[in-house]
């Protein structure tokens, strides 16, 4: 009875469940219900087999889209740091350096994560990870926009008043509001680590501050010699989102792992 | 409400009874059985079983060990928990909704 039953599942079932499945029919005997079951159950093995395939390929793309994230959030979030901090060391006389491409680089790479990373918090925050993705996408056009202009026409206005340095400086925002916005959203879902999020949260906040503050020019008013204290929150803000970013990234590559409580 | 895992048609809540019975450890299919009853007061087929595992294998949610004897073990994966985590926070949420609605329409 109980080999007749299994006989009702299509060979590639019987394959790969068969000798787990005849065992646990061992375990004991077998009602009308279980039998009206196993039938039911065989009947859809074999319409649910046959898309089987399309199942395993949109898994893959899942994992797939999880390293690809986690893998660009870790390079992003380094280049992004390298690439801020050794420009504003290195003041080349034309105004571009070598470490402006890093800092492109970061931000292609933090825009291929937000893209990589967002399926969990999309679902249930698909306004705030799209705007998350729109306003960063927006900015990183503009970062490009800025950093041809200062290769082109140095310090030279690009568009109206605006240098191409300050062009590039929006595009920044862009990027570092979308970040905070994808922070937000990850740590309302909690799909990834929150002290993560909240670090990243945190950090794209200072630096927002920073850069609407800066860009408006208050600081000097509130605090009078603010190059000080304007350095430090950057710095600490520049730390913080990008060790929010690479651990985010750190905590999706572990995901593919089992849990330690299932271990 | 959310769904309770997407895409898995009837066998939907067969499968959360699983991820919930795998969240304490791995557990072979005659565990899960047992686990899911005790918990549920209702048994489990074991046709309905092995067509949930295998939906949930074929998403990342649970993996399989190797087997002792014929048994073979399954055990929750990083993705699986938090899928679980986050169905049973909706969960937990309409539950608190639909409680909150039933105490404002009490006489």
């Amino acid at each position: 009875m109980k080999s007749l039953l299994i006989r009702c599942y299509p060979a590639r079932w019987r394959h790969r469940y068969g000798d787990e499945f005849a065992a646990i029919l061992d375990e004991r005997p077998l009602g009308p219900f279980d039998v009206a079951d196993i039938l039911l159950a065989a009947i859809d093995a074999h319409l649910h087999l046959r898309g089987i395939d399309a199942a395993s390929h949109q898994t893959r793309g899942f994992m797939m889209s999880l390293r690809i994230g986690g893998s660009a959030a870790i390079l992003g979030g380094v280049l992004f740091l390298a690439g801020l901090v050794a420009s504003s060391i290195d003041h080349s006389e034309d105004g571009t350096s070598p470490w402006t491409a890093f800092l492109l680089a970061g931000t292609a790479a933090l825009l291929l994560a937000l893209i990589g990373l967002s399926s969990f918090q999309a679902r249930r925050h698909p306004r705030l990870i799209w705007t998350a993705f729109a306003v960063p996408a927006l900015g990183t056009a503009v970062s490009c926009v800025g950093i041809v202009g200062m290769a082109v026409l140095g310090d030279r206005p690009l568009v109206g008043d605006f240098s191409p340095w300050e062009i590039w400086v929006f595009g920044v925002f862009g990027t570092v509001l979308g970040s905070a916005l994808f922070a937000v959203a990850t740590y309302q879902t909690r799909a990834l680590s929150r002290r993560a999020a909240a670090l990243l949260a945190t950090g794209s906040i200072v630096l927002v501050a920073v850069l609407v503050v800066g860009l408006t020019g208050i600081v000097p008013a509130l605090v009078g010699d603010a190059g000080v204290v304007t350095s430090v929150l950057i710095l600490a803000g520049l730390l913080a989102f990008s060790t929010g970013w690479i651990a985010l990234g750190w905590t999706a590559l572990r995901l593919e792992r089992p849990t330690a409580a299932a271990a | 409400m959310e769904a309770k895992v997407p895409e898995f048609g009837r066998f939907a809540e067969p499968s959360l009874l699983i991820l919930v019975s795998l969240s304490d450890g791995p557990k072979h299919g005659y565990a899960i059985m047992q686990d899911v009853e005790q918990g549920t007061g209702r048994p489990m087929g074991a046709g309905t079983l092995y067509a949930a595992l295998a939906r949930l294998e074929e998403r990342g949610l649970v993996e399989p060990l190797t087997p002792v004897d014929r048994r073979r073990p399954y055990r929750l994966t990083a993705v699986g928990a938090t899928m679980l985590a986050e169905q049973l926070r909706g969960l937990s949420e309409f539950a608190q909704r639909g409680l909150r609605q039933l105490g404002d329409t009490r006489p």
